[in-house]
């Protein structure tokens, strides 16, 4: 290419690149925008944080040591902590699989149903377990099982959709042969899909298992039994030692379930 | 055994892929399909096996035309027929039995099957296809673990014991390399005169075809361009299918 070719390529791709650089400015300005009207509606104080501190070392201080004489005042509550998570997520892996089979494009039967399951796992997701908690305690009173209620139906939105995805990438191959050899659709189901895709959702629904354990504690807080429940009434009777207990096992119970979840994922992968 | 006639396959596109396709395979016969990509090979198995409907045509299977049949009726006339894949097709984190065993599900009802449960005859015929096959030592083998030539042989096994009297291969060597591929081909010759399949197999490897088919049909723009006993094809006549391709 000649000189004089070259140079009013040089003087466009210097136009362009300056544009490009203003499009950058005003896009991290943008984002400065962003964050300062934030900080401007959550009324960000950083100075709250340094005359706070001196409530929160004395919370700390009232709080220590954990008062592990009423160790005995802690197992049922977790227990019930553990037993909505596990309730919970069983109920929502049986709403699931049927709803999540109508919403995977491959399978559906027909597009309705896929349209109205598609509708119905993305409800259950927007509607927080918090609401859902609340509803049924409504519904059906204080304790456990409004908790489990709860995290069941929150639940089908999450394992509906990973599910409904894992039923899309499944490999259909296996599946056409299987019906091509006269197998019926449940036969086509129970020896070619299940098999193909159970890991998957195992996989799945122990992490949701996880999820539904950290959540059981905090739907405590709103009646919905369980340990969330018992660390609530103890910060309002100020039994700071006892809310210490309660936090040491919570954080036990939380990172056994994670790790737990987490090893068996890893064996099925 | 296996008779289409007039066999018309128009897509929604508005392409003719096969047009008015005329095609026999008696029992006992390995019938080899040859020709170009885009040629309508694997829409004509695609046709016969009613994976597709056909938009004329018939497909004649045992005296009953399966062009004319849907559903139920279509599920229980299509028995007899069995198709092997150019990819095996298994449920890979199924035993190679349980693989196996699968094909003669279309034959049993009732909710032990339909839960996953697997009767015991199948088993045993299963087993007894595995041998059929030279792998009755990889029965508790997981499908995932095979090599390309065992899960092909195993997808042949899955096919027999669904106790077809024909058998549909859609270019079943062409992911082998060429040790298997013969194998594969001796194998499903053998088939064909021991078990008295009528075998109709799309090939792309011509010299597979000239060894091992009865007859070969070629195929060009969804028409036959020649059917004729193996040793009468001239080479002119298969080279001609994939000029038209390379034009």
């Amino acid at each position: 290419m000649s000189l004089d070719a070259a140079v009013p390529r040089l003087a466009e791709r210097g136009w362009a690149a300056a544009l490009a650089l203003a499009l950058r400015a005003v896009i991290l300005l943008l984002l400065v925008l962003v964050v300062v009207q934030s900080a401007i509606v959550v009324h960000a104080r950083p100075q709250d944080l340094v005359t706070g501190v001196f409530g929160m070392a004395d919370i700390i201080r009232r709080a220590m040591p954990p008062d592990f004489a009423k160790i005995d005042l802690v197992w049922w509550p977790a227990l019930e902590t553990v037993d909505i998570a596990i309730f919970g997520t069983l109920g929502g892996i049986i709403m699931a699989l049927p709803l999540a089979i109508l919403a995977a494009e491959n399978v559906t039967p027909s597009r309705p149903l896929y349209y109205a399951a598609r509708g119905v796992i993305g409800f259950a997701r927007a509607v927080p377990d918090l609401v859902w908690a609340l509803l049924f305690v409504t519904a059906v009173g204080l304790g456990p099982f409004p908790g489990a209620l709860a995290l069941s139906v929150h639940s089908i939105g999450m394992l509906g959709r990973l599910f409904a995805e894992t039923i899309e990438q499944m490999d259909m191959a296996p599946i056409d042969a299987l019906t091509l050899t006269g197998a019926r659709r449940m036969q086509v189901f129970s020896h070619g899909v299940v098999p193909s895709i159970l890991p998957a959702l195992t996989g799945i629904a122990l992490y949701r298992l996880d999820e539904n354990i950290r959540s059981s504690l905090v739907l405590g807080f709103v009646g919905a039994g369980g340990i969330g429940f018992e660390l609530l009434s103890a910060m309002s009777l100020f039994q700071y030692q006892l809310v210490s207990l309660y936090l040491i096992i919570t954080f036990i119970i939380v990172i056994a379930a994670e790790r737990l979840s987490a090893l068996v994922r890893a064996r099925l992968a | 055994m296996l008779r289409v006639a007039g066999l018309t396959m128009r897509y929604p596109n508005g392409k003719v892929a096969l047009a008015g396709f005329d095609l026999s395979v008696a029992a006992g016969e390995l019938v080899v399909v040859l020709g170009g990509n885009g040629s309508g090979k694997t829409t004509l198995l695609r046709c016969v096996s009613r994976m597709l409907r056909p938009s004329a045509g018939e497909i004649w299977l045992n005296g009953v035309d399966l062009a004319a049949l849907y559903g139920e009726r279509l599920r229980q006339a299509r028995l007899p027929l069995a198709m092997i894949w150019q990819h095996a097709s298994l449920v890979r984190r199924r035993s190679v039995l349980s693989n196996v065993a699968a094909g003669g599900l279309g034959r049993h009802g009732g909710l032990w099957t339909a839960f996953g449960g697997l009767p015991a005859a199948e088993r045993r015929a299963a087993l007894y296809h595995l041998s059929e096959v030279g792998l009755p030592h990889l029965a508790a083998q997981r499908a995932g673990t095979l090599s390309g030539g065992q899960a092909q042989r195993v997808a042949i096994a899955r096919a027999l014991t669904q106790r077809p009297q024909a058998l549909l291969a859609d270019e079943p060597v062409a992911s082998l390399d060429p040790e298997a591929a013969d194998d594969i081909m001796r194998l499903l010759r053998h088939l064909a005169a021991e078990d008295n399949l009528a075998v109709l197999c799309v090939l792309h490897q011509v010299e597979l075809a000239y060894a091992y088919a009865d007859r070969v049909v070629g195929i060009r723009d969804g028409r036959m361009a020649f059917d004729l006993p193996s040793a009468d094809v001239p080479r002119e006549a298969v080279r001609q299918l994939y000029l038209s391709e390379a034009a």
